[in-house]
């Protein structure tokens, strides 16, 4: 393979599904109308925990409804998310439940004519209750006394648990000998932390249209990250084949973690259309997808133990994660939160110990880092609370101990692990100093008056993919077809889900990369799981590293094709080919080395091997990355912290994103912005709440009391700034790694770090509310 | 049944009659009636303005206006406006700016920015932002979308 200089992949180009976007042409779930579609209604549970005794729907059936309960559904177990191996996947829920256990949980739904009759129908139902004890708190739900008990069994593959004082799993993961580690430290620093409930608040909520097929199958459109597992639980759940299962790629409304399984409405749409024998629509309304899914949040108790030079030789994390009334992937969360905490910083000796418990609160997910956002929270607190007990910068304290190249990196848990190729944290720390002006930085002491500005720092990183050299709990592999059309065009077939991120713009670069063909040349075609091979989800930073990385795998084999025919035709052999790309004639042009004007065009040999009955130009292939290299990301922040009010302001930030080769630089640009802005709102502004004495959500499903960051809570638009390390990772595709998680891993961490900076007060609960600090201001202590 | 009212309005330059509920709102009559899909669902409650739509050429959230109240009136979304030199300007911008992820706010983000740089000559960036803060985004941070904004305004001015 000739090195190469690259001409599409790096370069600012406008994405292809920028057009229907801006038009408002793109078709997201919610927008697919089928001829004779019904729509479906959900009724939801207003008790936090209750038996469902009996449910009455014949006056909703009397009006016309096609109605479904708890005993209309398959008796099926299953975990919404199936991305771990299924002897690692706890599984917990039913399509709709007998017993409730969040208020807000679904227990019954019915499908009309319009969305106006299904809400006149589902109206009618009478549910009978018998309310059970409840607990909103994990710390009370682990109390032998509690009377609240959410689940007697579960299972965890196959086999069926006993579920002890809500405990859903527990994990322990230990590195060296942490009590002798402690022992040879000079200093010791430790804390609690507590990051909060977060709502995903993807702007679009979560939908799905299921159409009943002739032949007894199904055709799905449904926001999710992944086509492929959600065909595969549906063929379990409702017993189908899975070649009678079709779920639809289309355009997706934002994630961020909210659909990286099969969600809730998806089944429960399946089963009615199933019922009624005709298509059927479900889109939730805001205050049903709040209900639906959150952030996982961790109460943290953490402990370092470094030598007077700063080197750390002992840590030691407690992490407590309230999971809500299901567990979707809490056993792989644990596992991550070790990782995340182990691969930031060297620590010789760690012992880290995590439990996850269930409460009757909305069941948490994944959201954006996946436990790392939380995770850094806590490092990076500790880290500077660290370098002020030694008297050290915090940056070279940082710089002392940080992960990097030939170190080793759990990129998801202690079972997917690989080594550190490409590594950007010193460029990123020193070039991001300037940036904000690091040497500016004094003291909190050395400040006074009512408004007061600091700076912070903090770094992070995420995995790119969960690919070890050795496969691990978690399922990996992505598939491509590329396939040459008679004028040289080119058609890409992906079953890789754009989160809105740009992975499907990565990959078409990618193509026209390897194949030389010109962007606009390179179509993404429509797909489904019927016409790609599996790609497990778009999670854990993966899209580009993953999924461009089948792309690219099936693009070589296609450029082989593409030479080995133009060899025939050339009469010559194919080593002795170039390729390249003719930006006058909109083709790629191949020619006899040294030879470049005996060319012939990509599409002269497309149209030949089809004239001749040669075939077509083709190839399908499934790939998977043995790497799960770190993309590392630095935050610097300047605050300004108003003392009257309390409120905090971001005046300036410097975000520094290593991914190795930037495929879509603005792209890229724009995940650290998108990233500063959810890390903000972590930080002060979000945080589901809930009445104790209901189990409701306070914020009543409106955006705008849960606060969500608009346009005027970002710093001013020119004081964002953005730069990459040079770094190339030799494993990633054209040497890419991911980003999209990194880009808000350490975001909140800076703005902490920074308003210690500013007010000499440390706060170790998220998010910082104007409440908060002002307490935190007349108490005059560490929060 | 609910009784239903008889309106008839302009929709995107095309006179439409049509009965609609007492309590259907103007999103819901565009999208199920119409079938004009590129008014978004986002919230239900005025609160993210995926909805944006222009009533007499003012922006509104079409999730928290009666259809019936329409009645008599012009409506356009942003389907309906492709040839308006201001909204190719800024679909234009938002392309070559990255001002687009997800792209579910886009429309509602286009039409709110149309209408106000078409009342505001010169605007700062605040006020591009402020502009805009009644449209929600959870993809981009805001940054590419006031950068793609601000673009258009300065060439119109």
């Amino acid at each position: 393979m000739e090195t190469r200089q690259l001409e599409v992949a790096g370069t600012r180009t406008r994405r292809k599904d920028g057009v229907a976007k801006v038009t408002g042409r793109e078709t997201f779930s919610s927008d697919v109308y089928l001829p004779g579609m019904m729509h479906a209604v959900v009724l939801r549970s207003p008790y936090p925990h209750a038996e469902v005794v009996d449910i009455d729907v014949s006056e909703a059936e009397r009006m016309g409804a096609v109605c479904l309960t708890p005993f209309d559904v398959p008796d099926i177990v299953y975990n919404e998310r199936t991305v771990s191996i299924p002897e690692k996947t706890y599984r917990d829920r039913t399509v709709l439940p007998k017993r409730v256990r969040h208020v807000g949980e679904a227990v019954a739904a019915v499908a009309h004519d319009t969305e106006e009759l299904a809400m006149q129908a589902v109206s009618k139902i009478k549910v009978q209750y018998k309310e059970l004890p409840y607990v909103l708190d994990a710390e009370e739900a682990m109390a032998e006394r509690h009377g609240a008990r959410l689940y007697d069994t579960v299972f965890l593959g196959e086999e069926s648990i006993q579920v002890k004082n809500n405990i859903a799993c527990e994990r322990s993961i230990a590195v060296g000998d942490v009590e002798d580690g402690f022992r040879r430290a000079d200093v010791t620093v430790e804390s609690e932390f507590e990051a909060q409930r977060m709502y995903h608040a993807q702007m679009e909520t979560k939908a799905a249209v299921c159409a009943p097929e002739p032949d007894g199958g199904i055709t799905v459109w449904t926001t999710t990250q992944t086509i492929h597992n959600v065909r595969q639980l549906l063929g379990q759940i409702f017993n189908l084949p899975l070649h009678k299962v079709n779920v639809k790629r289309i355009a997706l409304g934002g994630a961020f973690g909210s659909s990286i399984q099969m969600n809730s409405i998806t089944p429960i749409c399946v089963a009615l259309a199933l019922r009624a024998k005709r298509p059927v629509k479900l889109v939730t309304s805001r205050e049903e997808d709040m209900y639906d899914h959150v952030k996982y949040p961790v109460k943290f108790w953490l402990k370092f133990g470094a030598q007077k030079d700063g080197r750390l030789v002992a840590a030691h994390m407690k992490a407590l994660v309230d999971i809500g009334a299901h567990n979707i992937q809490a056993y792989p969360l644990l596992g991550c939160i070790a990782g995340w905490f182990a691969s930031l910083y060297k620590f010789p000796n760690l012992l880290f110990e995590g439990k996850a418990v269930y409460t009757n609160k909305v069941p948490a997910c994944a959201m954006q880092g996946y436990g790392n956002p939380q995770t850094n929270f806590a490092v990076e607190s500790l880290m500077d609370m660290l370098a002020e007990e030694l008297g050290i910068d915090p940056i070279q304290l940082r710089l002392m101990n940080y992960v990097g190249v030939g170190d080793e990196f759990w990129g998801q848990g202690p079972t997917v692990r690989s080594i550190i190729k490409s590594c950007g944290v010193e460029e990123m720390l020193s070039r991001g100093a300037a940036m904000i002006g690091w040497d500016r930085r004094v003291h909190p002491w050395q400040k006074s008056g009512d408004v007061v500005r600091g700076i912070g720092v903090a770094r992070g990183f995420h995995t790119s993919g969960t690919g070890g050299p050795r496969p691990g709990e978690v399922i990996d592999y992505s598939s491509a077809t590329i396939k040459v059309n008679e004028d040289g065009s080119v058609d890409l077939i992906t079953p890789v889900m754009d989160q809105g991120g740009g992975t499907w713009e990565a990959a078409a670069k990618v193509v026209a990369e390897v194949l030389k063909v010109p962007l606009d040349m390179v179509g993404i075609s429509p797909s489904d799981t019927r016409t790609t091979g599996y790609d497990v989800c778009t999670h854990a930073t993966r899209g580009v590293y993953c999924g461009v990385g089948a792309v690219l795998h099936v693009a070589e084999q296609v450029r082989q094709k593409i030479l080995e025919m133009a060899a025939r035709i050339l009469e010559q052999n194919p080593r002795d080919l170039s390729m390249e790309r003719n930006e006058e004639i909109g083709q790629a042009v191949i020619y006899p080395t040294g030879l470049p004007d005996k060319f012939i065009t990509l599409g002269e040999v497309a149209k030949t091997a089809q004239i001749k009955s040669w075939g077509t130009i083709a190839a399908t292939d499934s790939y998977r990355q043995k790497n799960c290299p770190p993309c590392f990301v630095t935050h610097f922040v300047e605050v300004e912290v108003e003392k009257k009010t309390g409120r905090v302001r971001i005046v300036r930030a410097a975000l520094l994103g290593d991914c190795g080769t930037p495929i879509n630089p603005d792209m890229v640009k724009g995940q650290l912005v998108g990233g500063l802005c959810r890390g903000l709102a972590f930080a002060l502004l979000e945080e589901t709440a809930y009445d104790k004495s209901t189990g409701r959500l306070v914020c009543g499903g409106y955006l705008t009391d849960y606060k969500l960051p608009t346009a005027c809570e970002m710093p001013a638009i020119d004081d964002i700034m953005v730069g990459f390390a040079n770094t190339y990772e030799p494993t990633g595709p054209l040497g890419a790694k991911g980003i999209g998680e990194a880009a808000l891993n350490s975001a909140a961490s800076a703005i902490v770090n920074a308003i210690y900076n500013a007010t000499g007060i440390r706060f170790k609960k998220l998010p910082v509310t104007p409440e908060r600090m002002l307490e935190a201001l007349r108490e005059g202590v560490a929060r | 049944m609910m009784e239903g009212y008889a309106i008839e309005l302009t929709v995107n330059g095309r006179r439409v009659c049509a009965e609609v509920r007492a309590d259907e709102t103007l999103l819901e009559f565009l999208r199920t009636q119409l079938r004009i899909i590129d008014a978004k669902l986002g919230c239900g409650k005025g609160d993210c303005g995926t909805c944006t739509v222009l009533l007499d050429g003012r922006p509104v959230k079409s999730c928290i206006v009666l259809a019936a109240s329409a009645d008599g009136k012009d409506v356009k979304t942003l389907s309906g406006m492709q040839e308006e030199p201001l909204i190719k300007a800024l679909q234009e911008s938002f392309v070559t700016h990255g001002a687009v992820q997800c792209g579910f706010c886009t429309p509602g983000m286009i039409l709110t920015a149309a209408s106000y740089l078409r009342e505001h000559e010169n605007p700062s960036r605040d006020d591009i932002r402020r502009a805009l803060s009644g449209n929600l985004c959870r993809c981009t941070g805001y940054k590419k979308i006031v950068d793609a904004t601000e673009a258009v305004a300065k060439r119109n001015t």
